[in-house]
């Protein structure tokens, strides 16, 4: 009774618990030894199969990536320092024009506006509480707009003002700019 | 020199050097698991896309590796099953690849002649049924277990076994018919 194929390969594998019969078994058949030998050619045969080389990295969709800070540009560096440093001499220089502006403002006829608005508004708090569904007896607005007095414009302070939007949004984009990269 | 334990746990870590790091495990392994395309699929752009697969959904489940266990092994069979599930997947565009595989129709002579000996080898490779060449990679180049390719396949003790005998059977045929 020769091996079987199954017994040949599985010896082959190591994969058998019948070792010493299959040995004892090769070592008088020389039918069942050729077999083996033409199994383990094959083996080999798999074995000796080289490599072959990549064309092109696998790695380089991993080593390009967004999530490791790339520095920034030069020129974008440069203009972000420009930037700042005119966006500072801007406000320095509107600081004095501010400051001016400010005292212009007229609080007390803001105050006043505030005033009349408490006074209406307890009126209304007041009419509200006495109620007595009479058509005649509805709240009546008297609500005199307040008249804010607005400091006297100049065209130079407008333009000062503009100007310093216009610094304060360049300077914002700068830094914006920075966190995004 | 970080080991591949020490990569995979910076890669873990999900910092800016992850993908760096993960970057250069792909560049210890890509060959090895180039060549496990390769020989599965017999060609080389089908095999570097597989490959390239391979470690992308390796980098996206990193975090379900056991860090006790050796990378490159286990790359590897990633490979081979994504291999072989790249081949079912077209199946339906190719339903007649198993049955004009199956057959032990001798290779043409001019590839005896053209080619290498190791190309012959391919080529008989590349004629198996997607299975049994999944099977022999496994055996054959990654020196698995019957076991662990069961395991590794789903697949019970008994076809690993077959379908192994039975692809040896078919290269044998083959390659002995080709010296
Ligand atoms: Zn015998």
């Amino acid at each position: 009774m020769h091996l079987t194929d199954e017994q040949l390969n599985e010896y082959l594998d190591n994969e058998t618990n019948e070792r010493v019969q299959i040995e004892t078994h090769l070592s008088s058949c020389g039918e069942c030894a050729a077999r083996l030998s033409m199994l383990q050619a094959l083996f080999t045969e798999l074995d000796s199969l080289p490599e072959v080389a990549l064309t092109k990295s696998l790695a380089a969709p991993f080593l390009t990536t967004r999530s490791l800070p790339a520095p920034l540009p030069k020129f974008l560096t440069l203009t972000v320092i420009l930037q700042a440093a005119f966006a500072l001499t801007a406000i320095i220089i509107a600081v004095p024009f501010v400051a001016n502006l400010l005292p212009a403002i007229e609080i007390s006829s803001l105050m006043e506006g505030i005033t009349q608005l408490q006074a209406q508004w307890i009126n209304l708090l007041d009419k509200l509480s006495t109620f007595n569904l009479q058509p005649s007896n509805l709240p009546t607005f008297n609500l005199q707009p307040a008249t804010f007095q607005l400091p006297p414009l100049e065209i130079s302070s407008l333009l000062m003002a503009l100007a310093g939007v216009s610094v304060l949004w360049i300077l914002g984009n700068g830094v914006f700019l920075r966190n995004q990269r | 020199m970080p080991t591949d334990r020490d990569l995979i746990l910076q890669t873990r870590r999900g910092d800016a050097d992850s993908r760096a790091a993960f970057g250069e495990l792909v560049t210890r392994y890509q060959t090895s698991v180039f060549n496990v395309c390769y020989r599965i699929l017999h060609e080389r752009g089908e095999a570097e896309d597989l490959a390239q697969e391979t470690f992308i959904r390796a980098y996206d489940r990193i975090h379900t590796f056991d860090i006790e266990r050796e990378f490159g092994p286990w790359i590897r069979r990633v490979a081979a099953n994504l291999c072989l599930n790249a081949i079912e997947a077209s199946k339906d565009t190719a339903e007649l690849d198993d049955e004009r595989d199956a057959d032990s129709a001798q290779l043409p002579e001019a590839v005896y002649e053209v080619h290498e000996r190791s190309e012959t080898i391919r080529s008989a490779l590349a004629s198996l049924p997607a299975h049994y060449r999944v099977v022999v990679e496994l055996r054959h180049f990654q020196e698995l277990s019957y076991e662990e390719i069961a395991a590794e396949l789903k697949i019970p003790l008994s076809d690993v076994k077959s379908h192994l005998f039975r692809a040896r059977k078919i290269l044998a045929e083959k390659l002995h018919a080709s010296h």
